[in-house]
């Protein structure tokens, strides 16, 4: 429990600072479900939602709910060895306005250390509007998950989940940068089933002008595989 | 409504449930927790080491406990049984720091059996009675201990393609090895 105060005070220390700018702040559920459909290939289906409750921008209305967007994704993934694996993806967001369609191509990498491992994804994705430019995005994720019972994660078990991303972006002419710090709490009940609790706290907007932009996700994530 | 909330939970429950058939645990104790007659060997042999973690293990069937410290830069782990009485340990040591002529025979046997190997891990590991044990670490005398090499390895040949953990003998000869199961990435890739 005291990890989970250590996270909860780091982040607010930041959002402290983010006071000035336009603040967002929300529930972030999501849930994967995996499983292999051969020795090397598997199948991915997540969905994940957001769920703003707090926006500095609506003056009067600061707190109110408000369904952000749902994504909706599955990917094909293929292992090429016990430490690489490769996924093509396709994503359905369901946001107000426009659902879009975006497809993804990424490249994870698992470093194994003594106490605690790192995953490494890169990953890139193309979104499609109906009347707007291609979006298209580079991102590098690097994730590190520490067990905080003895030096090996056994079922029962809990960790910490550490990671942060960052992501370029272009649409047009137009670029920008976004960054996403998380920090969670684990539960492994074992190897099918973990629990993350967390927080997610997401930057952007770094290279437009007058508009940065802090949004902070309490963030819980079921991953479940077959 | 409601009554889907209730099937909800009830399969989350129900999955985590059926999961918690533990076996493997592996987990940080006190010291005051471990069997006294374990802490007077460390004690003895190490000549009081400070830094020591302590470690309740199982893998279903046999509990040990087990202390890591450092010692001569090294890391060793040493292994007790529920009586407190020495079983073996295992130091933690480079690929450079096998001796040359059982660092090639390890090599010809990767060699000979996969067209890619790299090491992850190696531990040289000593059994031997107590009192040869103690007599190992404090005085430098290996007399009646066995020697093995535990290693982890990365290894992939035309028809598997996994990491291992190989046992070999003293002079570097194959023994046996197994597959080490990764745990899942799930959580890592998305």
């Amino acid at each position: 429990m005291k990890y989970f105060f250590f996270i909860a005070f780091a982040f607010s220390t930041i959002i402290a600072e983010a006071q000035n700018n336009r603040f967002i702040f929300g529930f972030f559920p999501e849930a994967s479900l995996s499983y292999k459909i051969s020795e090397d290939y598997s199948i991915t289906h997540k969905i994940e939602s957001q769920h703003g409750m707090f926006d500095s921008n609506r003056l009067n209305d600061e707190l109110e709910y408000e369904h952000s967007l749902t994504d909706l994704q599955s990917f094909l993934g293929r292992r090429l060895s016990p430490f690489v694996k490769v996924d093509i993806g396709y994503q359905y967001r369901l946001e107000e306005g426009e659902n879009t369609h975006r497809s993804i191509q990424q490249v994870s990498i698992l470093q194994r250390e003594s106490y605690f491992r790192i995953g490494h994804r890169i990953r890139i994705d193309q979104t499609f509007f109906k009347e707007e430019p291609l979006l298209f995005r580079a991102r590098y994720r690097l994730k590190g998950q520490i067990p905080l019972q003895g030096q090996e994660l056994d079922p029962g078990e809990n960790y910490l989940a550490i990671s942060n991303e960052l992501i370029y972006m272009i649409q047009s002419s137009e670029d920008d940068l976004e960054n996403r710090l998380t920090g969670a709490y684990g539960f492994y009940f074992d190897d099918k089933n973990k629990l993350e609790i967390g927080l997610d706290y997401r930057t952007d907007d770094y290279l437009v002008e007058d508009r940065f932009r802090h949004r902070l996700w309490f963030k819980f994530g079921y991953y479940k595989s077959l | 409504m409601n009554r889907l909330r209730l099937l909800v939970f009830t399969f989350f429950f129900a999955t985590v449930g059926f999961a918690q058939e533990k076996n493997e645990v592996e987990k940080r104790i006190k010291k005051s927790e471990v069997h006294e007659g374990a802490v007077d060997w460390l004690k003895d042999a190490y000549e009081n080491k400070r830094k020591t973690k302590w470690y309740f293990q199982t893998d279903g069937d046999e509990e040990v406990y087990e202390a890591k410290l450092k010692h001569k830069k090294h890391l060793h782990s040493v292994e007790f049984n529920l009586e407190g009485e020495v079983q073996n340990v295992e130091v933690l040591i480079k690929e450079k720091e096998i001796d040359k002529e059982v660092h090639q025979n390890i090599i010809n046997h990767l060699k000979n059996n996969y067209n890619k190997y790299s090491f992850s891990k190696i531990q040289k590991k000593y059994t031997g009675k107590e009192d040869d044990l103690e007599d190992m670490i404090d005085e430098n005398e290996f007399e009646d201990i066995t020697i093995n090499y535990e290693i982890e390895y990365y290894g992939k040949s035309d028809s598997d393609d996994e990491l291992w953990e190989g046992i070999f003998d003293e002079n570097g000869i194959f023994l046996n090895k197994r597959v080490v199961k990764i745990k899942a990435t799930d959580n890592l890739d998305y």
